[in-house]
Formats: C-alpha cells, sequence, structure tokens
C-alpha cells in the first residue's frame, strides 16, 4: 500500500517538518490529545495556523486558492451533479477521501485521470478540456480536502446571533456591582473578531500590569507573613513577588498557611452558570458598545 | 518543482525502512509465554496494563509508606538519540514501559528502546522512518513469546526480536493518507495480535484488526460503524454515514479469558463537532464494546456517549473487577468516560449498574432506560459558540486497587466553549472546534465503582490549567500507595485509601508515561517517564 504513495505526501512532510519547528508546535491535536488548542496556537494567524496543522496532519501542499477559483465554475458545472457542491458526495462518491485524489500533487495524476474518466462506472471523459482547464478542477478538489481536513484552516462564522436588549438587560442586572460602564466603554472595537471579544469578555486575559493577577499571604510557623503575586504553585511550593518585587519561595510544610486571592475568581463561577443564550446576547450587546 | 519532488520521494522509499542499532553486549534471554499474560504481574509487566484487568494494581509491598523516606532513583535513562520529531520538539515518552525477563520496552513514534533493566543501559534501539501519520505519542509494545510487536505513525505492524531488535515482518493495515495513524500498544490475546488505529481528520471508520503472530496474516476485522445489512444502522441516516463515522480505536482493550471477550472502547465520532449530518445515537462510536477475540464478532454494547459532538473521544481504559452486589458475586468493568460520566458496567452482559457524572456537568439530560446519557441539544456547538465541559479524562491510565475498592483518576475539571464552524447540512472533517474558557483543574479522584460518587478527592493546585493532553498516569499497590504525579514536576505516592500525600520527589518533567513496578533480583522497583526521561526507583540495600 505504501509503495504507491506519491510525492504530495512525502514531500510536504520533509518540508513540513521544519514549518512546525519554526513556528513552534504543539498544534492543536485533535481528538487523542483533547480539543484545546495550545496558546502558542491561539496566537498565531491564521495563515500560520493552517500551515502548522497541514504540516502536522501530512495534509499536501497549500492548495493554489487561484488555480481553484478558477476551476470553481468548471467543477460546478461538470462534476458537482454527481460529486456535490463540495466534492463530499451526492449520487457518486465523496472525493474527500478519494485515492486518486489524495495520490496527486498538482493535478499530475488527476488531469489524466480526468481525461479518460471512468466509462465503466459511469464517469464520463474530459476529453475536450485543456490540461490547464483540468489541473484548476484538481486543484478545485484539494481546496475541498484541504478545507474539510485541515482544522487550523477553519473560521469561526458570524457569532453575533444574540439580542443585545437582552444582554443590555443582563449586564444591568448581574455585573454593575463590579464593573462600572467604564468597563464596557468601546468594549466592541477592541477586538479583532466578535468570537475574540465573547473569549475575552467571559475570561479575561491576565494584563502584563498584573492588575488581574493572583495574590496570595503566607503565613510561615515562625510567625512571618509575605503577601504578594503569586508566579508558582503546587502541592509543595508556592512563589511569590512581594510589593518591593522580591521573590519568595516557600515550601509548603504542613503549618504554612497559605491564603489565595483570585480577581477572575467572579469569572470562573460565571463560567459554571451562563447559559448559551445569555452569551451570545452579552456579546451582541458588548459588540454594539464601539 | 517535480524533479526535485520526484528525487526526494525515491530518497523517502529507499528511507522507508527500520533500521536497528546493537549495543555491544550480549543479547538478552526474553521470552514470554502468551498465557502468562494474564496473571498478576509480580516479576514482569508483560502487556500495557500490567494485565488484562488494566487495575494497574500491584501485589508487591516492599515499598511501603514506612519506607518511602528511604526511596531513591537507581538509575535514569534519557533519550538523547532523537531530535525533534514533525510537530513534537523533544520526545516524550507516552508509553507504559513492558518488564519482560528483565528488558524494559520504551517506545516513542517511530522508535522502539530495549533497555537493561538492572543498569539502564539500552540494549537495541530500533528506528522506524515513516512515511505519513501523526507524532503524537506511542502507548508502547505487546511481546508474544520472542517477538516484540510495534505500531508506526504510518500505520505498520512491526515485527522485532525481542532479544536483538532485528525487524522479522511488517504489515501495513491502514492508510496515512485518510488521516488514518497509529499510537496504540498491540495487545496480545493467545494467538492473536490485535492492532487498533487513530485519525478524526476526514471521516473515516474505526476497526480493529486481528494478526497471525509469526505470520502476520490477517484473522479478522471488527468495523466500529456497522455495515450493509445490520440493525445498528438504523442509529445513522445512511450507509453513507456510518461508513465515514469513525469510532477510532486507538488505546488497547482488555480481555476476560473465563468468558473468553475481549473488551475495547471506541473513540468520537464523525463528522467530529458537527452532528447536523449524522441524526442517531451512531453505533458503535462512543462505546465499550465486548466482542469474540477469535472472531471479532460483537457480543455486546454500551454506548457512553451517544451522538457525541464534543470529541468525547470514548478511549479511557475500561478497568475489570469482581464484586458481590446484591449477595452475588459479579464480573464487572468500570470506566471514567471522556465525557465526565463514570460507568460500571456488568461484563457478562454490559447491562449498567451505575451512570454517574464524576466532574460538574450539565449537558445531559438524564439516562437512558439502558442507561446511556441523553445529551441536550442545546448544548451541541452552535455558531454562536457552546459552553461544555473539556474532556473529563484522557489516555492517562486510570486504576482500581482491590484493597481499597476504590477506582481513581486524574480527572480534569473545566469548561470550553465549542463553535460550529460548518453549519451545512453535510458537514464533513471536525466541522466545528473548542477552546477552553475559564481554569482547568486537575483533581486526582477515588471513586466508588459501585455508587460512582468518590470518597476522597485532591485538586492539585496550579496556577496553570491542566493539560488536557498529557498527564500522571496511576498505579496502586497491596502496600495502599498510590502512585502518580502532577502537572508541574513532581512524582508523587498518595495513600491510597486516604488520599494522604506520603512521599514526593521533582523530575526533569511532569510524568508522561504508565507507572509500572515489579520484582527483580529481590528488590521491588518503580519505573515511569517523564518527558525524555526514565526513572527506574527503589530502597538502598
Amino acid at each position: 500500500m505504501n509503495g504507491t504513495l506519491r510525492s504530495r505526501l512525502v514531500r510536504v512532510l520533509l518540508s513540513g517538518a521544519s514549518v512546525a519547528l519554526a513556528i513552534g508546535l504543539p498544534v492543536h491535536v485533535g481528538a487523542q490529545e483533547g480539543a484545546q488548542p495550545q496558546p502558542s496556537y491561539q496566537n498565531m494567524t491564521p495563515e500560520q495556523r493552517a500551515a502548522a496543522t497541514r504540516a502536522f496532519l501530512g495534509l499536501g501542499p497549500e492548495p493554489d486558492k487561484a488555480a481553484a477559483a478558477r476551476g470553481a465554475p468548471m467543477y460546478r458545472q461538470s462534476c458537482a451533479f454527481c460529486h456535490g457542491p463540495q466534492a463530499r458526495g451526492a449520487t457518486g462518491s465523496s472525493l474527500i477521501t478519494s485515492d486518486v485524489v489524495l495520490g496527486d500533487d498538482r493535478g499530475e495524476h488527476l488531469v489524466a485521470f480526468l481525461k479518460k474518466g471512468r466509462p465503466e462506472r459511469g464517469m464520463p471523459a474530459f476529453a475536450n478540456m485543456t490540461d490547464g482547464q483540468l489541473a484548476d478542477i484538481a486543484e478545485f478538489i484539494h481546496l475541498q480536502v484541504e478545507e474539510v481536513a485541515n482544522r487550523g484552516a477553519y473560521h469561526v462564522l458570524n457569532i453575533l446571533i444574540g439580542n443585545a436588549a437582552s444582554g443590555q438587560a443582563y449586564v444591568a442586572a448581574h455585573c454593575r456591582s463590579c464593573h462600572t460602564a467604564e468597563t464596557f466603554a468601546h468594549i466592541g472595537s477592541k477586538y479583532r473578531s466578535p468570537d475574540q471579544l465573547q473569549r475575552s469578555w467571559i475570561w479575561p486575559p491576565r494584563p502584563a500590569d498584573n492588575s488581574l493577577a493572583v495574590t496570595a499571604t503566607v503565613k510561615t510557623p515562625d510567625g512571618a507573613s509575605i503577601s504578594g503575586r503569586v508566579t508558582q504553585l503546587s502541592d509543595f511550593r508556592i512563589s511569590l513577588v512581594d510589593s518591593a518585587g522580591i521573590t519568595h519561595t516557600i515550601d509548603r510544610e504542613p503549618r504554612v498557611l497559605v491564603e489565595m486571592n483570585d480577581p477572575l475568581a467572579p469569572h470562573q463561577q460565571m463560567i459554571q452558570a451562563l447559559t448559551n443564550d445569555d452569551m451570545h446576547n452579552i456579546t451582541a450587546y458588548l459588540d454594539s458598545l464601539k | 518543482m517535480r524533479l526535485t519532488s520526484g528525487i526526494i520521494a525515491a530518497l523517502a522509499a529507499a528511507l522507508h525502512t527500520g533500521s536497528v542499532l546493537l549495543a555491544a553486549q550480549a543479547a538478552p534471554h526474553v521470552s514470554l509465554n502468551p498465557a502468562e499474560i494474564g496473571k498478576p504481574p509480580v516479576t514482569s509487566w508483560p502487556t500495557f496494563n500490567g494485565d488484562y484487568t488494566a487495575q494497574r494494581y500491584s501485589t508487591l509491598t516492599q515499598i511501603k509508606p514506612s519506607n518511602l523516606n528511604r526511596l531513591a532513583q537507581r538509575w535514569v535513562y534519557k533519550i538523547t538519540d532523537v531530535g525533534a520529531q514533525r510537530g513534537a520538539p523533544v520526545p516524550i515518552v507516552k508509553c507504559t514501559p513492558l518488564l519482560v525477563d528483565g528488558v524494559l520496552y520504551i517506545t516513542i513514534p517511530d522508535h522502539v528502546w530495549a533497555i537493561d533493566a538492572r543498569t539502564g543501559k539500552p540494549l537495541w534501539h530500533y528506528d522506524w522512518v515513516d512515511r505519513g501519520g501523526h507524532l503524537i505519542g506511542q502507548r508502547g509494545v505487546g511481546i508474544w513469546n520472542t517477538t516484540v510487536f510495534f505500531l508506526t505513525p504510518d500505520n505498520w505492524l512491526i515485527a522485532l526480536d525481542a532479544n536483538t531488535g532485528r525487524e522479522l515482518w511488517r504489515k501495513n493495515y491502514a492508510d496515512a493518507r485518510k488521516q488514518y495513524f497509529s499510537t496504540s500498544a498491540p495487545l496480545i490475546v493467545k494467538d492473536h495480535v490485535i492492532v487498533g488505529v487513530g485519525g478524526d481528520a476526514m471521516d473515516m471508520p474505526g476497526f480493529l484488526d486481528s494478526f497471525d503472530p509469526v505470520t502476520g496474516d490477517l484473522q479478522w476485522t471488527w468495523w466500529s460503524t456497522p455495515r450493509k445489512g445490520d440493525a445498528a444502522l438504523a442509529t445513522w441516516p445512511n450507509e453513507a454515514a456510518s461508513d465515514h463515522g469513525g469510532g477510532m480505536t486507538w488505546m488497547p482493550g482488555t480481555y476476560d479469558a473465563d468468558l473468553n471477550l475481549l473488551y475495547w472502547p471506541t473513540g468520537n465520532t464523525n463528522p467530529v463537532f458537527a452532528g447536523q449530518g449524522r441524526p442517531g445515537a451512531n453505533l458503535w462510536t462512543e462505546s465499550i464494546v465486548a466482542l469474540d477475540p477469535d472472531t471479532g464478532k460483537l457480543k455486546w454494547y454500551f454506548q457512553v456517549s451517544p451522538h457525541d459532538t464534543h470529541d468525547f473521544d470514548n478511549t479511557t481504559a475500561p478497568i475489570f473487577f469482581d464484586r458481590v452486589v446484591g449477595g452475588k458475586r459479579r464480573k464487572l468493568l468500570a470506566q471514567a468516560a471522556r465525557n465526565g460520566y463514570f460507568v460500571t458496567l456488568d461484563r457478562e452482559t454490559g447491562k449498567y449498574l451505575v451512570a454517574k457524572p464524576y466532574v460538574p456537568l450539565d449537558w445531559s439530560a438524564g439516562l437512558s432506560p439502558q442507561g446511556e446519557p441523553i445529551p441536550i441539544p442545546d448544548k451541541d456547538p452552535t455558531v454562536g459558540g457552546s459552553i461544555n465541559i473539556v474532556n473529563a479524562s484522557n489516555w492517562e491510565a486510570p486504576a482500581y486497587n482491590p484493597k481499597t475498592g476504590l477506582f481513581y483518576v486524574n480527572s480534569v475539571e473545566g469548561n470550553a466553549i465549542y463553535y460550529l464552524t460548518d453549519n451545512s447540512a453535510q458537514p464533513s472533517g471536525y466541522g466545528g472546534t473548542g477552546a477552553g474558557i475559564g481554569h482547568a483543574t486537575r483533581v486526582l479522584k477515588a471513586i466508588d465503582p459501585l455508587t460512582g460518587s468518590a470518597v476522597w478527592q485532591h485538586a492539585y493546585p496550579n496556577l496553570n490549567n491542566a493539560p488536557s493532553t498529557l498527564g500522571p498516569s496511576i498505579l496502586t499497590t497491596a502496600s495502599n500507595l498510590l502512585i502518580t504525579g502532577d502537572d508541574q514536576k513532581s512524582a508523587i505516592i498518595f495513600s491510597a485509601d486516604k488520599g494522604q500525600v506520603l512521599w514526593h520527589s521533582e523530575l526533569s518533567a511532569s510524568e508522561s508515561s504508565g507507572v509500572i513496578t515489579y520484582m527483580l533480583d529481590g528488590k521491588q522497583y518503580i519505573v515511569s517517564a517523564a518527558g525524555d526521561t526514565l526513572y527506574a526507583w527503589s530502597l538502598p540495600k
């Protein structure tokens, strides 16, 4: 089986290794390893994310989008009736996992295949099309594979589906015990996308000025009390930086008392109780505060 | 361009082989009668879970609470001859080591090492050059007599001489171009080498293959989703959806010799997050299935996550135990599922005794008459986002201790927002995405498997989120030890009955492998890996 493996896969696996390293994987790795992308992955541009995932998955070279766009109308006219508008199958088979498609790189096999067709299975020959046209159709099909298999290239759709007035009412009822109107002023223009806004109002990133840092007070058996920003916490150790900037690392012996304070604790509680409708409504409201 | 790729293809074809590096010392004499595999492990650790119960329980008591203050590292073995792999900047040992006749076998993707358990020195190293597949992890080898079986990322079953590492034969069983990849440890049952597979990027069906250990001939295949003529097709909208329905088998199963039944957990349904194209329960994905190991025929199933839309990939190990329930001795199995439910089933019939959340969750509207959680449609991924739990467990091994009667799992309590990115009528692939929101905490739980309630639990303090993909496995012993670790480089021993911290030691990385123990030359060893380093502990002379 592997003897028939084509260059599409191999070439990209070899080049993919360097791509992956250059941008610092790990990436979103899927079912075996949970569904949550790593923070570094979140910070990538969409193009980096797609490239990293493509390399990790061994998906082949990046489809040529211009060629695929040229191929799209020809695909719609000649192929979509049987294979579906996105090549996911209709009366004919899905092309997403087709051996012929996956074994092809840039049309070097598909062009000849399409010229001949598979008359014995009811697939016509496309002998009247030029090699260039058939290569563009091949590229369109490769793009359909990419859009299914490369989850790093997925895009969140328009998430603004809530009711802004209901969201405003929720904010007035639930958020004003800690926040003033100033917190929300222009919040709708601070993020590059509504899903970033949604994510950030639910669980704000802790800013570099440490204004949302976790703090603690540690009381040691000799009566000393140290307070500061926590930089590490385990069963066995706590490290904190005090107001003078001095780092203290204390072993958590049995008589060492630790009192933690997380300014985001109310948000952690909110996440446990937040309904999807409330989330959508609040996001719609906040997005309107440009 | 074409010329270049042609040359590289030819080069890769030439490289597509394994090679073995032998240390300059006498070959060992490893041989494992497959009839020994099911016995409680004492002087060996001959299969992924130690024995077929998957309890990861040792009867050894030389290392005990009163002498833990003298427990010390005997040797370490650090992988230094493998650099960055595709998608993996540094090697991380995610296998459970096997120990047979004084030789340890460890793996990472594409690599197997045989290590002298007395010295920590390598005896041989087998190096495979893959042509595709994901290098996420490798769970270890299987051993049958003098043959070691190893699975590669690009889905080759490789038979190696256990004593020299020499390749005996290889067999390809799945196509990496279709995003099938292999990470599992083959399960040896009698004269069967049973192999599962992973890969959910392209809507392929999961399966199990059984191979002849001598010839590599295929004995049977079981598909995770039903084929034409099967009544279970009623749980799919059509045959094509079932044919592309997922249900990967990427963690090793278990076996009951008395019942002659093989038990396997099956992974998530495809398309992964977009369920609108596959209304129905989608059997036998997200299930525990009982199969005849000689034929691959299904005896019963229990579907832990009907119609999954959250990648609740049901591959966490089910564990066997026998208990008296209502005056009758029952053969049971329990699983701390990734969907947050703890289930206890009858091993003979698959009927449930317990199905209860073991982490806070709100995605279920209760249980079906069969005990299967009923999902709430509003909690499915949506275009606007839907809050649900993160996976409550993963591949890291849970354990059961017959002395305490408790089931142990390092769970994760946390949430994520799940988005539908493909709202078409015919989604494909993942069709959605999930991202953690809020703080995710690792919590060690000791669960009474007859009630599903935690008797004690320990939340590991951590400023960072518990990693969803890597975490500590568990081993318990007859001397009341629970051996595990945290996500901050500490190996930790708790008391199994109460959950008190008895011992801890800082490692070079967080524990990443299965933990094993065995007796060698009259001394009890504990062995586990953290990152690229394998550690062996014992008491001094």
